[in-house]
């Protein structure tokens, strides 16, 4: 489909005794397309090789991507089921011993329907990711509602994509993180990106982002860090932590003031604009300076060079999603582009980087607690009734919607939530406020965990199903684009391994569930329902068929049928998916972070990647070669903020907020502002800058604020 | 069409891709041959890749008393011979730029032979083909010409293969600063 002046033909490497399984990545959201290389004698996938043919990233990878084939065979990988007898040692690695199958699914089925016959249905959650297909995604959301008949369900996507969703979901009427494919980046004018250190997170993006910039284009970069795209930026607005609101309301004043409005486009096109407009006035540069840190200048300098750009696209990530006020962030940035009317054409738009595999995809099919396939609502009696003409049951056996992530751990702390079945994530690592969900996750009367490694959360669990790493199986996910993808399988599960849809359909049938699930037989028997429970949602994948997506190099949704082609490009028409058919510019007062420093703690926390792991770190800290690069999470801290603790570069120190504290390794770097400290997030146990961060959620996406808290350093002892 | 590896440096965002990438290439046995340093790493994130640069006339194979350092057609200067090398590491001393190394359990040295088993065939070594931030190209002369002819550096000199440093290089380096000479588009 799309091939631009990157695409190059070149062949590719196949050893002898080899084939090459043409797949991609296992984790972010870029999904890269790469081929494994599986020899053909012992069927194992022993290396990769870059995948050129591949229209996104021509056969670029970043150093996760390169070694992503060393999990599937890895040592650490769970071959059989695991039981643990002595509740006493949960949250330990200790006191599993290896088990059949059928006596794992027993004690399962049994224990599920002790509990539920005792406290009611609702006793059992569902807690899962988006690092899985979408049909494991849907399959999920159909196994919590259908065959465990519980309210409880949520995902891991509450801590990564929720802000965006909901800022999307109230500017535009549907949330596609991209409204136009990547094949645009390095074509467009100015590229404005807030909160994204995508050099780590998303480094196969860097060569169109330094395409713009090569060709004559713009780069401004919003960040608290000199990460390494704000260090080659034009402009890097160097915020507080947590004042995104601000900055974008000043920009969007500038923007109004000095005449950079597209009036036929806000006229035509949008509702709210008045009222933003008065809104945002207060917000001079100075103002706007005073709350953000950001000097003046920089700020009417970079509202210029958008307002001034032919095209332009505003991007972002979880730096202005992960706070109490992400989904105003994410409409504030949006703002920009409705106000200027640079949306809805090629070269312009809005894009968020989503961090896990099927951040996209994963959000849209029924894993949230309040949504159905295809991005239907659970509130809506409609919606209700046609997901349950394809799952076979009537409105009144589907579930009411449930709470949030983090909101399950509190109703597991009070007993309302007894039974856990934990899928895909690893949230005794990436949640916030650790010790609290420590403490939730201990006190559950039984739980299952599904992982291939015995991650930290596992070590809560009573039993702990082996299940595949993603080229073990095969199935479909939606990268950051919106473009639906396929995974294909390369190897076979090693060992007693299965893949998470197997397990919950067989699962299903044990607690007498099993005439809903099982026609399901294969991956693509899954896909098929899928797509039908999809047809006619706002996310409709009906018309992306497996051999489409082959053909086409993927197909953006929507795609509503065998003759639609998909979506690249979404508002061509201009027609935005409100009622009215008009996007929303939205009048959003600012407030500032959940918790502000004080005397007691004077820094400010923020947390993020780095390029070597991903996520919790449940699988890329086993990787040696990503270990050996970043073996240990570490504070960074700029050299005057050092020198007035009198701490030194590596030096060991404490740090702590109200909730908890850990010893980490002082980084120095000019690169982080000197009232800002920042910590990795990706590693676990005592190391976990999770037991540091506060869980004040965003009103609407129930997002937790992992980017800005208050803290203190404390100098150890020697 | 002869292709070269061309460095960006300016570009380099310190992922490591190449290291990694280098891992997977036949024959290097999981390990890496090339290195990416951080600049100036108390201070800022500036980091930047050094690779061989397959100098024309080489100072690791003048310097081998054995004759095992071989330079293939293509210009790309292998890694010791097994079957040669006597370890004396004299290549290891004479690189001006750090590249060969020294595997002390076979007594051999080993260095970036410029993937050759897929450069002869005219495919990207494995660092140029992943970098993700365009850092490392393999481009041809007439590619690397046209680069030159877009950036207009005030001293002409934005190449530094010849006859600086060791002297001529197959791999071409672009300066820092190369930006400074964009002319921008609005």
């Amino acid at each position: 489909m799309q091939r631009d002046k990157f695409f190059k033909e070149i062949e590719n490497v196949c050893h002898p005794n080899e084939t090459l399984i043409k797949t991609h990545c296992s984790y972010c959201g870029m999904q890269c397309g790469m081929n494994l290389r599986v020899n053909t004698k012992t069927n194992k996938i022993i290396g990769v090789e870059p995948r050129y043919d591949w229209p996104v990233n021509v056969g670029k990878m970043c150093p996760k991507g390169v070694t992503a084939y060393q999990q599937t065979n890895h040592p650490d990988r769970i071959l059989k089921p695991l039981i643990r007898d002595d509740a006493s040692l949960k949250g330990t690695t200790s006191g599993f011993r290896e088990a059949a199958w059928d006596e794992a699914y027993d004690l399962i089925a049994k224990k599920f329907k002790e509990l539920q016959s005792h406290y009611g249905k609702d006793t059992l959650s569902v807690f899962s990711g988006v690092s899985m297909t979408n049909e494991k995604c849907y399959l999920t959301g159909k196994f919590a509602r259908v065959a465990l008949q519980t309210r409880y369900i949520d995902y891991n996507g509450r801590f990564c994509m929720s802000s965006a969703a909901g800022g999307f979901l109230r500017s535009f009427g549907v949330d596609r993180g991209s409204t136009l494919p990547w094949t645009d980046i390095h074509e467009t004018d100015c590229l404005f990106i807030a909160g994204s250190n995508t050099a780590e997170c998303h480094p196969t993006s860097m060569f169109r982002v330094w395409n713009v910039q090569e060709r004559g284009g713009y780069l401004i970069v919003a960040d608290p860090r000199e990460t390494p795209i704000a260090r080659r930026a034009d402009i890097h607005l160097d915020l507080r932590p947590g004042t995104d609101l601000a900055l974008a309301n000043g920009i969007l004043n500038l923007l109004i003031q000095k005449g950079y409005v597209d009036e036929a486009f806000v006229n035509n096109h949008t509702n709210g604009f008045e009222e933003t407009k008065e809104l945002v006035k207060e917000f001079t540069p100075e103002y706007t300076s005073q709350i953000t840190g950001i000097a003046p200048e920089k700020i009417i300098r970079a509202a210029e060079i958008y307002g001034k750009a032919p095209n332009a696209i505003v991007m972002f990530a979880r730096g202005i999603e992960q706070q109490t006020k992400g989904v105003d962030n994410v409409s504030g940035y949006t703002n920009m582009a409705l106000v200027t009317g640079k949306i809805g054409r090629p070269k312009s738009g809005v894009a968020t980087f989503t961090g896990q595999g099927n951040g996209q995809g994963g959000r849209e099919h029924g894993q949230k607690s309040d949504l159905l396939p295809g991005y239907r609502k659970l509130t809506n009696p409609k919606h209700v009734e046609e997901v349950c003409k394809v799952w076979g049951i009537t409105p009144d056996e589907m579930p009411q919607p449930g709470v949030s992530a983090y909101e399950l751990f509190e109703l597991m702390e009070q007993k309302t939530i007894r039974g856990l079945y934990l899928l895909c994530s690893n949230p005794a690592v990436s949640a916030p406020n650790q010790n609290f969900v420590r403490k939730a996750l201990k006190s559950l009367d039984f739980m299952v965990c599904a992982d291939f490694y015995l991650s930290e959360s596992a070590e809560f669990a009573d039993v702990v199903l082996p299940s595949v790493t993603w080229s073990e199986d095969e199935g479909t996910v939606t990268n950051l684009e919106g473009r639906i993808i396929k995974i294909n399988q390369a190897q076979e599960p090693l060992g007693e391994s299965k893949p998470d849809w197997q397990m919950q359909a067989e699962l299903a049938e044990r607690l007498g569930r099993g005439k809903y699930f099982s026609h399901l037989k294969t991956a693509r028997d899954v896909a098929d329902e899928f797509r039908l429970a999809s047809k006619g949602g706002y996310a409709d994948y009906y018309g992306a068929t497996w051999d489409k997506i082959d053909k086409q190099d993927g197909v953006f949704w929507p795609c509503r049928d065998e003759n639609d082609p998909g979506t690249p490009h979404m508002f061509l028409d201009k027609k935005f998916y409100h009622p009215d058919g008009k996007a929303k510019i939205c009048a959003l007062p600012y407030r500032p972070p959940a918790e502000e420093p004080d005397q007691q703690y004077p820094l400010r926390l923020t947390t993020g990647r780095v390029v070597f792991h991903y996520l919790s770190g449940n699988q890329t800290r086993r990787i040696q070669f990503l270990r050996d690069m970043c073996p240990e999470p570490y504070v960074e801290v700029h050299p005057e903020t050092a020198a007035k603790y009198k701490i030194e570069h590596e030096e060991n120190i404490r740090l702590y907020t109200r909730r908890g504290e850990a010893v980490y390794k002082v980084k120095i770097t000019e690169a982080i502002r000197k009232d800002t400290v920042f910590v990795p997030y990706h590693f676990g146990h005592d190391q976990s800058i999770n037991l540091l961060t506060i869980a004040a959620l965003d009103p609407i996406s129930r997002m937790p604020e992992f980017k800005a808290c208050a803290a203190q350093i404390e100098k150890l002892r020697k | 069409m002869k292709k070269r590896l061309y460095l960006e440096l300016e570009n380099c965002i310190g992922c490591r891709s190449c290291l990694a990438a280098c891992t997977q290439c036949g024959g290097h046995e999981q390990r890496n041959r090339n290195y990416v340093y951080d600049v100036n790493p108390l201070v800022n994130r500036q980091t930047m890749p050094l690779m061989c640069l397959h100098c024309v006339n080489p100072a690791c194979a003048r310097s081998c008393p054995a004759q095992a350092i071989q330079i293939h057609e293509t210009g790309a200067v292998l890694s010791a011979l097994v079957e040669k090398c006597i370890g004396c590491q004299n290549c290891t001393i004479a690189c001006p730029y750090g590249i060969p190394k020294f595997d002390t359990e076979q007594n051999l040295m080993y260095k970036c032979d410029l993937c050759i088993d897929r450069t002869k065939d005219g495919i990207p070594p494995m660092c140029a083909s992943v970098c993700p931030s365009n850092t490392l190209q393999w481009l041809t002369d007439e590619e690397i010409e046209a680069k030159q002819k877009q950036f207009h550096l005030k001293n002409g000199k934005w190449v530094t293969s010849m006859p600086y440093l060791e002297g001529e290089t197959n791999v071409r380096v672009n300066l820092p600063g190369i930006l400074q000479g964009v002319t921008k588009l609005y």
